[in-house]
C-alpha cells in the first residue's frame, strides 16, 4: 500500500503555475524572476538526485551506510548553521556538530529502539527521513540561539564587562543572555506544539495518510516526531550556546572580536 | 598598590600608551584629568583586564595582571564605569545577584551601615524597588556608589563618579571618598576634589 505514483508530465502541469507567478513578479517589479526560477529549480534537481539516492540507500540498506550518511547530514547543518549566524566557522565547527550529534543521535536510536521498536535501529528507512525532521527543526533553532546570544551579547557588551568586575564569573555574567537565546530558540516549536492539529496539519502526519496509515497510527508518529524534535532542539540549543561560552571567549573572559564583529 | 611599568598600547594602529609608567601607593587618591580621548578609561581598562597591553606589566597589589590572576585582581577592584552598566532588572534584584557572586560573598546587606551608606547618598529605600532603566542619572550614580562602598574593595576606580550629582551631594561624596583607607584612581573634570582634600593630580595633556 502507498500513495498514488504522480505521472512525470502530470508534475510538470504544477510548473505552469509560475508563468503567471513570474508575470507579476516582473510588473510588480519584485526584481526576484531570477531568484524564483533559481530556487524552484534548485529544489527539482535537489529532491529528484534525493529520490535517486535514498533509492539505493533503501536497497542495500547497510547500517555503516546509513550511519556515515547521517553524519554528514549532520556536518552540512553545522556549516549552514554557524554560515546562517555569520559566526566562525573555523573555531565553532566542531562544538556545532557535537551539539547537533549527541541530541540527534540519542532522540533517533531511543525513538528506534524504544518507542518505534524496529528490529534493526539502523534501517534507513526510519533513520534517514527521522533524521532528516529532527536535522531541519535543530538547525533552524540553534540559528536562532546562536544569533540572539551574540547578538545581545554585541548590543550590551559594556554590561557584561561590568558585570564581571563586580565579581561574577563568566557564566554567571552570560547567564542573562543564555536565558534570552533559549527562550527565543524555543519559543517557535513550543507555539507549533500549542497549536497543532487546530491551525495546522503536520507534513509527516500528511504524508503518512496519503501513504496509507490510518489516522491514528499517522497521528502517534506525529506526536513521536513532535516530542523528539522539541528534545533534540532543547539540549542541541544549549549544548552549542555552552560549547561556544567555552571557546567564543579568551582567558580574561572577554568575548572573541570575530565572533561579536 | 597599583603599579603600571613600562605599558605599550597600540589601539587600531593608534599609540594609546608608548612606556607608560605610573605607581599608586596604597591610600593614596590619584586624580587624573585631561581632555577626552587621551586613554583615561583605557588606563582603568586595562588593569581590570577588558583590553589587552600589547607590552609592559600592571602589577595590582602584590598580583600582576595576567590570565591566570585576572579574577583576583577584579575581586580587588571596584570600578564604577561612566555609564554605570548595571543589568536592566529590579534594582534590589540587581543587588542580589551581586552580593551572590562569589568574591562578595563575606558582604552584608541590609544592616545599619548599609542604611547610613544609603542616607548619606540620599537614596530612599523605594529606589531598591525601582526597575534600573527608571533610574535618572543621579540616582543610578548614586546607586553605584553605594554598591562602592557596600562591597568595600581595597581598590577603587571611579570614571566621573559625580558628574550627575548636585553641588551639596558632590560635597558629601567627594569627602567621603578622599576620607576612606583606600586607594583610589577618579578621573573627573570637576574642580570640587582639589579644593575638598589631598589628592596627587596628574594632568594629561
Amino acid at each position: 500500500m502507498g500513495a498514488r505514483d504522480i505521472d512525470i508530465f502530470a508534475l510538470a502541469y504544477l510548473f505552469l503555475g509560475l508563468i503567471p507567478v513570474l508575470w507579476l513578479a516582473a510588473r510588480f517589479r519584485l526584481a526576484m524572476n531570477r531568484t524564483i526560477l533559481w530556487s524552484s529549480l534548485r529544489m527539482t534537481v535537489q529532491l529528484s538526485l534525493v529520490g535517486l539516492y535514498l533509492k539505493y540507500l533503501f536497497k542495500f540498506n547497510l547500517a555503516w551506510v546509513n550511519v556515515l550518511y547521517i553524519l554528514v547530514m549532520i556536518a552540512v547543518a553545522s556549516y549552514s548553521v554557524l554560515k546562517s549566524s555569520r559566526l566562525d566557522l573555523s573555531r565553532l565547527f566542531g562544538p556545532v556538530f557535537v551539539s547537533i550529534l549527541l541530541p540527534v543521535g540519542t532522540v533517533l536510536l531511543f525513538i528506534n529502539a524504544c518507542v518505534v521498536r524496529i528490529e534493526n535501529i539502523l534501517d534507513a528507512t526510519y533513520m534517514i527521513p527521522v533524521c532528516g525532521m529532527l536535522l531541519g527543526n535543530s538547525m533552524r533553532n540553534n540559528i536562532i540561539g546562536l544569533s540572539n546570544f551574540y547578538a545581545g551579547l554585541k548590543e550590551n557588551e559594556k554590561t557584561y564587562l561590568y558585570t564581571l568586575a563586580l565579581g561574577a564569573s563568566r557564566l554567571q555574567a552570560l547567564a542573562p543572555f543564555f536565558r534570552a537565546a533559549v527562550i527565543a530558540s524555543i519559543n517557535p516549536i513550543l507555539a507549533s506544539m500549542a497549536t497543532i492539529g487546530i491551525v495546522s496539519l503536520p507534513g509527516m502526519m500528511t504524508g503518512q495518510i496519503l501513504g496509507g496509515s490510518i489516522p491514528m497510527v499517522a497521528i502517534k508518529y506525529q506526536i513521536v516526531i513532535m516530542l523528539g524534535i522539541f528534545y533534540t532542539q532543547f539540549f542541541s540549543v544549549c549544548l552549542s550556546l555552552l560549547f561556544s561560552i567555552r571557546i567564543g571567549f579568551d582567558e580574561y573572559d572577554i568575548p572573541r572580536k570575530e565572533l561579536l564583529y | 598598590m597599583i603599579r603600571y611599568q613600562d605599558v605599550h598600547l597600540d589601539f587600531a594602529g593608534k599609540k594609546i600608551f608608548s612606556g607608560f609608567n605610573l605607581e599608586v601607593p596604597e591610600n593614596e587618591k590619584l586624580l587624573i584629568s585631561g581632555p577626552s580621548g587621551c586613554g583615561k578609561t583605557t588606563l582603568l581598562k586595562i588593569l581590570l583586564g577588558f583590553e589587552k597591553i600589547t607590552a609592559g606589566r600592571i602589577f595590582c597589589g602584590k598580583v600582576e595582571v595576567t590570565a591566570r590572576n585576572i579574577r583576583a585582581v577584579r575581586s580587588e577592584i571596584f570600578y564604577l564605569s561612566q555609564d554605570i552598566d548595571f543589568r536592566n532588572d529590579r534594582v534590589a534584584a540587581v543587588l542580589d545577584e551581586i552580593l551572590s557572586f562569589e568574591p562578595n560573598r563575606g558582604v552584608t546587606s541590609g544592616d545599619a551601615h548599609q542604611r547610613n551608606l544609603m542616607q548619606l547618598l540620599e537614596l530612599e529605600n523605594d529606589i531598591l524597588e525601582k526597575n534600573m532603566p527608571q533610574l535618572s542619572g543621579g540616582e543610578r550614580q548614586r546607586l553605584g556608589l553605594l554598591v562602592c562602598f557596600i562591597l568595600n574593595r581595597p581598590v577603587w576606580l571611579l570614571d566621573e563618579p559625580t558628574s550627575s550629582l548636585d553641588e551639596r551631594l558632590r560635597k558629601k561624596v567627594v569627602r567621603y571618598i578622599l576620607e576612606t583607607g583606600k586607594t583610589v584612581v577618579v578621573i573627573s573634570h570637576d574642580d570640587i576634589w582639589r579644593k575638598n582634600g589631598a589628592l596627587r593630580i596628574e594632568r594629561w595633556s
